[in-house]
């Protein structure tokens, strides 16, 4: 079995080498939104409140700094679920028909999904760290790996439920409201009443808990990221593995 | 109407509603190509007045409502501008070699897109009109549909050269992004100036704050408007001829 999935992996690794021009862009566009972003703001003063009570008084440019990298990461994380899982649909069924066992496709896939999100966080994360020097570094980066692996399991829904442009249009629909809107502390100092229910609530309190608190104090927020995390990617495992088994039928 | 004119719209037309049906069937496409532009001006226009202040920009919060309708028209356009030819071109090319020909193809692909494209320009527009009023009504409508009409070019342009759609969609939200970072008035810095919506946000941010516009922005919104619809037209053309 393991053999197998390597082979599934490999493959599906190459299929996505065989497109550098998707490399390219998951690095351009952090990098040129990130740089962009921050460059261009100012330092205007803002209060913001932070998971456990307390209140700091930064820069909108900081705001900027710390929190432009889980936007873009959301954004192409999301749009990579579509595209790995819509991927999958077409070429997985193929192998489960050829001898393969759904879980094994489906975990190379996974995989791909995962890897892509890395890269994706690695260059954010990199760019951040030209621009902005978060209070601590630990919880900024737990928040933008769980901002990446939370929205493309939500993406690779959306990839199989529903068509290429309407999967497109939601996803972006999505992150901009969640985390361009509701979560960001540019235009309010905590998120609203009903933020908590939205899937960027949680790494993105503990994203900017670790941008600006030398002190850990987002645990709970910790603890429902990874509760969204953990749902989505069961959804995500199940679906995947049903769509691709039902070649069997 | 001369006969060969006749023969081209009747080959056309049910072609282009056809397309237009295709992208249309999924029921949820339909719903956000209507609640996506309504939203956009509703929410983002409270809060691109305080985006654009951070950056240092000077837009006025009516002139951000204003142009918030642009963006949505723009951004809904140039995607499905860009699926229509990534997922459609063998589809097409079938069409032309059966007899239809890559120019009818490329006619009815474009017809589909400006009808979407102004379909949703008008949802931005009326939702802007109710909301807060526009004080040139239509200059922002004109203007409004140019941003779906230069995006259309746009996205016709990456999916006739760009075949995977999760690059080409990725490239939409790039050329999204540095499009709407180097608005006018939404930065401190006017460096990047020659973006394609330029003079379509000129007209739209003063038909939002009440004013008029020279000349000069108007034949730049048409002259870039118009190469829009040539790219398109050629990028569906692109995809749609057969190959030896």
């Amino acid at each position: 079995m393991v053999a197998r999935t390597r082979s599934a992996a490999v493959m599906a690794f190459r299929d996505q080498r065989r497109r550098p021009l998707v490399l390219i862009v998951l690095v351009l566009l952090p990098a040129y939104v990130i740089t962009k972003s921050i460059a261009e703001t100012l330092s205007t003063p803002k209060q913001l409140s932070l998971p456990g009570g307390v209140v700091v008084t930064t820069t909108m440019k900081e705001l900027h700094g710390a929190g432009m990298g889980g936007v873009v990461i959301a954004f192409a994380a999301a749009l990579l679920g579509v595209f790995v899982m819509q991927s999958a649909l077409q070429g997985d069924r193929r192998l489960v028909v050829a001898g393969y066992r759904p879980g094994e496709t489906v975990i190379a896939r996974l995989g791909v999904l995962a890897t892509a999100t890395a890269i994706v966080v690695a260059v954010s994360a990199l760019v951040t760290a030209l621009n902005f020097t978060p209070a601590s570094w630990g919880p900024l980066l737990a928040g933008l790996v769980l901002l990446g692996l939370i929205y493309a399991g939500i993406g690779a829904l959306a990839g199989a439920l529903l068509d290429s442009l309407a999967a497109t249009y939601l996803m972006l629909f999505l992150v901009f409201t969640d985390l361009g809107v509701v979560q960001s502390p540019m235009f309010r100092d905590a998120p609203g009443t009903g933020a908590f229910l939205l899937p960027g609530y949680g790494p993105s309190r503990v994203m900017y808990d670790g941008a600006f608190s030398p002190s850990f104090g987002a645990g709970a927020e910790l603890a429902l990221s990874i509760g969204w995390l953990a749902l989505v990617g069961a959804a995500v495992y199940f679906v995947l593995r049903r769509a691709v088994g039902s070649a069997d039928a | 109407m001369r006969r060969a004119d006749l023969q081209l719209l009747t080959a056309v037309l049910p072609t282009s509603l056809a397309f237009t049906r295709e992208h249309l069937r999924a029921p949820l496409t339909l719903v956000l190509l209507i609640a996506i532009p309504v939203f956009f001006v509703l929410i983002f226009a409270s809060i691109l007045g305080d985006f654009a202040k951070a950056l240092g920009g000077t837009l006025a919060a009516q002139s951000a409502t204003a142009i918030s309708a642009g963006w949505a028209a723009a951004f809904l356009s140039g995607t499905l501008a860009f699926f229509q030819v990534s997922s459609s071109r063998g589809a097409d090319r079938r069409l032309s070699a059966a007899g239809l020909g890559p120019w009818r193809v490329s006619g009815a692909r474009i017809s589909a897109a400006l009808a979407i494209g102004l379909t949703v320009s008008a949802v931005a527009f009326l939702t802007l009109l109710l909301r807060s009023g526009i004080g040139h009504p239509l200059h922002a409508a004109v203007a409004i549909a140019s941003f779906a009409v230069i995006y259309i070019g746009l996205g016709a342009l990456i999916g006739a050269f760009v075949k995977g759609a999760l690059e080409g969609s990725l490239l939409i939200v790039f050329l999204f992004s540095v499009d709407a970072f180097s608005s006018p008035e939404m930065t401190s810095n006017g460096s990047f100036a020659w973006t394609p919506t330029r003079s379509a946000a000129n007209l739209l941010i003063a038909a939002g704050g009440g004013q008029g516009s020279p000349g000069a922005d108007w034949l730049g919104m048409a002259a870039v408007a118009a190469g829009s619809i040539a790219v398109a037209l050629g990028a569906f053309w692109f995809a749609a001829r057969t190959r030896a």
